[in-house]
């Protein structure tokens, strides 16, 4: 360092003031705490002009001018004049931005102060504010029992370190588990996916706890401390054989998760048959125990001995972990939304996950499309007495695209749609199939090979997302326009389906405040970096996978469980892991600067 | 046949009105949601792919803005926000300007100094003739009452010279809307190859105008038939107006006081009443901007408002004051809705807004000739 540096700062302030504005006075008080710097000045107006300046440099001779505000870059040639006309080194104007640097105001005066150090002592902030590194915890928790989060614990405990999967409703598998086929390969999704729910369950370094959920997060990067609320299964997962004679017992019904609202299930139930764990457990909303204190029907039939404790309560759970990958996934978009497609007023007007359960072998109809019809007490149910539809449309970007609702493109709606219009020629051959979109959007490594062959089956693929769906003569009326063709469509179909879009899951709005990672445009939780980083977040030691992050399909989505978990395998092998940037002080930063340069005298 | 192309059409377009109309991704929704839009009529996408792609003149030869009545079910559904209600809006005040073969109208829509200034102008001029010109004639004003205790009106606005006046507007008016609409045939027919229909369906289909013109059905299709309501008691009242003070201005224009029961009253205060219903509704519409026609409001539609508000309000102080006896106030009255009907007329009739009087009927009877011609 030249010790022979006089430095002078200037404040100024143009951006006018917020609610709570920076303390100049202290900022300049701290930067003539150091030797170097002579002179300070704060100016809130622009009464400056290059003599004013030149005089100031030349009657306290500075070799060296910091400028620091919210845009200094507009008055940098101003400085750099006057110091030619001083006759000094015109590129000796150092700029401080506080806006580059979000400091808006007062609150952020500790990094302001960073950054005016860092300017004086001739370092780069990113250089002095480097985030330190903190030893790690080895056990890792993924939130969310999705395939990314499946995906993540396994590559993780199959580095034989711990990983507790935490999952909020009562089995594992997530939305995949409720699919058909998946798209482009047509395999069966339950096929894939069971095999490795079963892996979770039996590895010995996974602690899966289902039906449980996270309260608080506490602690930092390498070292969480996680409060979890394990709610009551009232179910003994140890003793439950899962023989289901209590379900048969039960008098009180609810519509089932699993099947989207498509059979009912009752008050104590497996959420599905290859559920993981394959337990019981009790709903306590619709449980007509817990709503009246009479009934107890399940723990008559229990054939098992203390199984079935309907008094059971909720318990909290501590756990340390130094790992935390997020996947909390997605939820549908509600059709309902859109009233103009008549979704919720006409039976037969399907949500994509209806249809992907109603196509399933292990849906309501085993696997046969039927109508919608109403059963003895005039409840809409799916029957195999009902007929077969023979004309079927899908309609496209149902509050996708749509600034009225997400601007964003889901991105896999378009092919889960062409993959329903195969598995509808699969079953029903005879059946006319017709596809309303705005743009077919098949990237990827054979998906528009699998668009070719959707077209050369037969189906009706038309350019133009259709506009309304009204009631005609017991069956659907369809309006829209044929784009290509420049023709108004009104066709009369029998099944209406529309492919909804994803949104972020209910809670990840709750997540993104308990973990302090903050939410992108349309609600998904932020990645550090969108190219270079999409599984890391702002915050050390906490990474996101799958859907939580921006919808994606099922390849991309175990890609980045794969990916999440290699960086924390990668934080677990070094033993340390880097903490936040935000966290940083600034007696840190002064530190770290002393280190890299100390102080000659 | 080649097609001129013109890149800027879409800035000339914006002046007429507000809309991302770049913004559309070509989804069709609006077209399929639009209760008017038929086949062969396809609107408002159709419109918005010419405007993007710079085709003026299939553009301006089309018929299908004056088939909109702007209900705006397609800018609440669009889904890029392009707002096409508005296009089908500013395309009707386009193909005005471009119907008009003077240039004015185009002038006045882009221009609120040139409309300005033109309004001011015709009302000194009405102020001067009755101020100035008149009393030189030997019409003056007098504070004496008739014997019944009204206001001596036509001693000041003598009828003869009132009512010639009424006629040379009209046959103004009249020429250069008839000149207009001819344009209009000429741009939507005439130079269309492909719509070639004999006189016979000119004549046949002419009903279809007239129908048109009395009951606007067209309108009553859009979902919220409130509007069409108001609309026909305000246009109802005005043709029962404009009838009466030029063709009738000796029987409606009397010094006498006549019984309340009298038809010459009670036209006049059912046309009142109606004018000043459908103002209301569209007055405090566009305040409110709940409904989306009445979101976006152009300086030419607030003109309007606020110039037949003024006429029907003058209108109905005239009223008062003769009949009560207050010769100034009278007067005063009487200059004040000569001098906002007369620029008001002439602007806003053969230029503006108040075009759409005859252009609406004439494109559902254009609409009409062309489907014949296609179905040959």
């Amino acid at each position: 360092m030249d010790h022979k540096d006089s430095i002078g700062v200037f404040f100024f302030d143009l951006m006018g003031t917020v609610n709570d504005p920076i303390n100049y006075s202290e900022l300049a008080k701290y930067t003539l705490g150091f030797q170097q710097v002579l002179q300070a000045w704060h100016y809130s107006d622009f009464p400056w002009n290059e003599e004013t300046i030149r005089k100031k440099i030349e009657t306290n001779d500075l070799s060296k001018i910091i400028v620091a505000g919210a845009l200094p870059g507009t008055v940098k040639t101003l400085f750099s004049k006057a110091m030619s006309m001083a006759g000094k080194n015109p590129s000796s104007v150092i700029l401080v931005s506080f806006n580059e640097y979000g400091i808006w105001s007062d609150k952020e005066i500790e990094r302001a102060k960073a950054l005016l150090i860092c300017a004086i002592r001739d370092i780069p902030y990113e250089i002095a504010a480097m985030p330190g590194d903190a030893p790690v915890n080895p056990a890792t928790m993924i939130i969310g029992g999705g395939i990314s989060g499946i995906q993540a614990a396994l590559e993780i405990a199959n580095g034989n370190t711990l990983v507790y999967l935490i999952e909020k409703t009562g089995t594992i598998g997530g939305k995949m588990a409720t699919f058909d086929k998946t798209f482009p390969t047509l395999d069966c999704a339950a096929c894939i996916l069971t095999p490795k729910m079963v892996e979770v369950n039996q590895h010995p370094n996974i602690r899966l706890m289902s039906y449980c959920e996270v309260r608080e997060v506490t602690g930092d990067a390498g070292n969480f401390t996680v409060k979890l609320l394990q709610k009551a299964r009232k179910v003994n997962v140890t003793t439950c054989i899962g023989c289901g004679t209590c379900a048969e017992k039960c008098p009180a019904t609810a519509p089932s998760e699993f099947d989207s609202g498509t059979t009912m299930r009752k008050a104590i139930y497996m959420p599905f048959p290859q559920a993981v764990p394959n337990k019981y457990l009790i709903d306590a909303e619709s449980c007509i125990y817990l709503k009246t204190g009479k009934c107890r029907a399940c723990v008559k039939a229990c054939p098992v001995p203390d199984c079935i404790n309907l008094d059971e309560p909720d318990k909290e759970v501590l756990i340390k972990v130094g790992n935390i990958i997020v996947a909390t996934g997605y939820k549908t978009f509600d059709a309902a939304r859109m009233e103009q497609y008549g979704y919720g007023k006409y039976p037969n007007v399907l949500a994509a996950l209806e249809f992907e359960r109603l196509l399933n072998a292990s849906g309501p109809t085993g696997g046969n499309i039927h109508y919608r019809t109403q059963d003895k007490k005039g409840n809409w149910i799916f029957s195999t007495e009902a007929e077969k539809p023979e004309k079927l449309a899908i309609i496209h970007c149902v509050g996708s695209r749509d600034k009225n609702y997400n601007k964003y493109c889901s991105r896999v709606c378009c092919m889960y749609s062409l993959k329903f219009a195969h598995l509808i020629l699969d079953k029903l051959p005879e059946a006319e199939v017709f596809e309303y979109f705005i743009d077919m959007r098949s990237f990827g490594k054979g998906y528009e090979e699998f668009y070719e062959r959707i077209k050369e089956e037969g189906v009706s693929i038309i350019r133009g997302k259709t506009a309304k769906v009204e009631a005609k003569n017991g069956k659907l009326l369809i309006r829209g326009e044929d784009i290509l063709r420049s023709e108004l469509i009104e066709n009369i179909v029998d099944m209406v389906i529309l492919s909804t879009g994803l949104e972020p899951g209910e809670d990840t709005k709750k997540i993104s405040e308990m973990l302090g990672i903050p939410t992108s445009d349309g609600g998904w939780l932020e990645e550090a970096n969108y190219n270079t980083d999409p599984t890391g977040t702002f915050r050390g030691g906490i990474m996101l996978a799958g859907t939580c992050q921006g919808p994606k399909d099922i390849p991309d989505s175990v890609a980045q469980g794969s990916a999440a978990a290699a960086r924390v395998i990668q934080n677990i092998l070094r033993g340390r892991v880097t903490k936040d940037i935000s966290g940083l002080t600034l007696e840190e930063i002064e530190n770290h600067i002393n280190e890299i340069s100390p102080i000659q005298v | 046949m080649s097609i001129r192309v013109n890149p800027d059409l879409r800035n000339e377009l914006i002046q007429f009105g507000i809309g991302d109309w770049n913004a559309c991704y070509h989804c069709g929704t609006c077209t399929a949601i639009c209760p008017l839009s038929e086949e062969g009529f396809l609107f408002p996408r159709k419109k918005i792919r010419l405007m993007q792609m710079g085709l003026q003149g299939p553009l301006e030869s089309s018929v299908e803005p004056w088939l909109c009545y702007y209900c705006g079910d397609c800018t609440k559904t669009c889904p890029r926000d392009a707002n096409p209600g508005e296009l089908m809006m500013s395309l009707r005040r386009y193909l005005t300007s471009t119907y008009d073969w003077t240039g004015l109208s185009k002038k006045f829509y882009t221009s609120k100094i040139w409309e300005l200034a033109w309004i001011l102008f015709f009302a000194a001029l009405v102020i001067i003739s009755f101020l100035v010109i008149l009393p030189s004639f030997g019409y003056k004003f007098t504070t004496e009452l008739t014997a019944e205790g009204g206001v001596k009106l036509n001693s000041f606005a003598p009828i003869p010279i009132i009512e010639a006046f009424d006629w040379i507007m009209a046959i103004i008016v009249a020429t250069l809307l008839i000149s207009n609409i001819l344009r209009m045939y000429y741009k939507i027919i005439w130079k269309n190859s492909t719509t070639k229909v004999s006189l016979w369906v000119h004549i046949r289909e002419f009903w279809l105008l007239i129908f048109n013109f009395a009951v606007q059905p067209k309108f009553s299709k859009c979902d919220d038939k409130r509007y069409w309501g108001a609309h026909w008691f305000l246009m109802s009242g005005y043709t029962i107006m404009f009838i009466v003070i030029v063709v009738f201005l000796p029987w409606f224009q009397t010094e006498k006081i006549l019984p309340v029961w009298d038809p010459q009253r009670w036209l006049g205060y059912y046309a009142t009443f109606g004018l000043l219903f459908g103002l209301v509704i569209a007055i405090f519409g566009r305040l409110k901007k709940k409904d989306i026609k009445f979101r976006f409001s152009h300086v030419s539609d607030w003109l309007f408002l606020v110039m037949l508000t003024l006429t029907v309000i003058t209108g109905i102080f005239i009223h008062i004051f003769r009949i009560n006896g207050m010769p100034m106030a009278t007067y005063v009255s009487y200059i004040t809705h000569m001098a906002v009907l007369v620029p008001m007329i002439l602007i806003e009739v053969p230029f503006s807004k108040w075009s759409h009087l005859a252009y609406r009927p004439f494109a559902v009877y254009f609409t009409q000739l062309k489907k014949n011609a296609v179905l040959k």
